[in-house]
């Protein structure tokens, strides 16, 4: 039997897990006798889904699942040329790169939240209602403000050769949703998001 | 996991076979048992030679009806079959008119020498057995035991198993040879 009771290898929910019906239809699907019980068959293709995740874990690497060219901004831009930057990219976050392209920080819609309500927790709910209730302009401090202020930094940035499970740990240890990946010079080569570590999980890979 | 706990069982047995499978699991084994008790009546009938083994009855269950098994596959069927009837013939002459303690080790070693050669095949311990207990006739062959009956007549089954069981769209057989 699995150690684990609760979860499968992926971390399902158990109604979510291949079942023994499912096995039993799936046996029946095939024409001929076989000479394996359903419980056998799960204790095979369970062990069997985890070694193929921790291989995946091990193969994929940050430059298969990083989006290249990357969207930065200069560390001395204005808040709202970063905004327009992201905008028009359709981004959450850009890294912030000192005059020599290397990677500072990382500037994202969380830090953006938080200038504009620093007593808050930073959410996009959370300055909504602040606005609502007190009928401030939350913007108004950003106005002046530059990049270099408002990023995070130091950047916490990956090598193109991290793989998924090191990706993984490192977003959830540091409760980071994006990291640059950058050259040995601190250069910035591509962007891994969360979004990015399901795809791979999905088997959707570039 | 509980002794007791072990002996409630833990999931199901596998489905039932469709009846298509269950006719062409009788045509394998009514084919190969008739081939093998056919010659044997026309060529052995009165010699001191044998054609039949009992455990080619239980072969037939795996190579017939158990097609796609891994202990039904021709490394497994003829390999088990004739290492299980040297080790049964070596127990007996070892330990000639002591069948109480020839039998056990007969089919205990065959069964330990199966799997080391990655032969297991369940009837080759009965093979074995026979070899002890199977009487005058099946002693004074010796060793021959293991080439007549057992492996001329596996070698017989097993071809009819290649055609009987590769005549339907739905069945394939062998899994793998060695």
């Amino acid at each position: 039997m699995p150690a684990n009771q609760d979860q499968g290898p992926g971390g399902l929910h158990p109604d979510h897990e291949l079942s023994e019906q499912d096995i039993l239809k799936a046996m029946k699907g095939l024409s001929g006798y076989l000479d394996i019980t359903p419980g056998d068959f799960k204790e095979v293709f369970d062990l069997a889904y985890g070694q193929a995740l921790r291989r995946l874990g091990l193969s994929i690497k940050a430059r298969d699942l990083m989006t290249a060219p990357v969207v930065s901004v200069g560390a001395g831009d204005s808040l709202g040329q970063v905004a327009q930057v992201m905008a028009e990219a359709g981004v959450s976050g850009v890294p912030v790169l000192d005059d020599g392209g290397r990677v500072l920080g990382v500037i994202s819609e969380k830090d953006f939240l938080k200038r504009m309500d620093p007593l808050g927790s930073p959410s996009l709910m959370g300055v909504v209602a602040r606005c609502l209730s007190q009928g401030a302009c939350l913007l108004a401090p950003l106005l002046e403000e530059r990049a270099a202020q408002a990023m995070s930094a130091p950047a916490v940035t990956l090598g193109p050769e991290a793989t998924l499970a090191e990706i993984s740990a490192l977003f959830s240890e540091r409760g980071i949703n994006r990291a640059p990946v950058v050259d040995r010079q601190g250069r910035p080569l591509g962007m891994v998001s969360r979004g990015d570590l399901l795809g791979a999980r999905a088997g959707r890979r570039a | 996991m509980s002794f007791g706990g072990k002996l409630k069982g833990n999931t199901q047995s596998p489905p039932r076979v469709s009846l298509e499978e269950m006719a062409w699991s009788w045509l394998g084994s009514f084919l190969g048992i008739g081939a093998v008790a056919g010659l044997n009546h026309l060529y052995f009938a009165g010699t001191p030679w044998t054609l039949i083994v009992g455990s080619f009855g239980a072969s037939a269950s795996l190579i017939y009806g158990a097609i796609k098994s891994p202990l039904a596959q021709p490394r497994n069927f003829v390999g088990g079959q004739v290492l299980s009837a040297l080790v049964g013939v070596s127990a007996q002459m070892a330990l000639p008119g002591q069948a109480w303690l020839a039998a056990p080790l007969a089919v205990a070693f065959a069964v330990v020498v199966m799997h080391a050669t990655k032969t297991l095949h369940p009837p080759g311990g009965a093979t074995a057995l026979i070899a002890v207990a199977g009487g005058p006739q099946v002693h004074d062959l010796g060793y021959l035991y293991a080439l007549l009956p057992v492996g001329a007549g596996a070698l017989l089954m097993l071809a009819i198993a290649l055609v009987v069981n590769n005549l339907p769209a739905k069945r394939r057989y062998p899994e793998f040879w060695l």
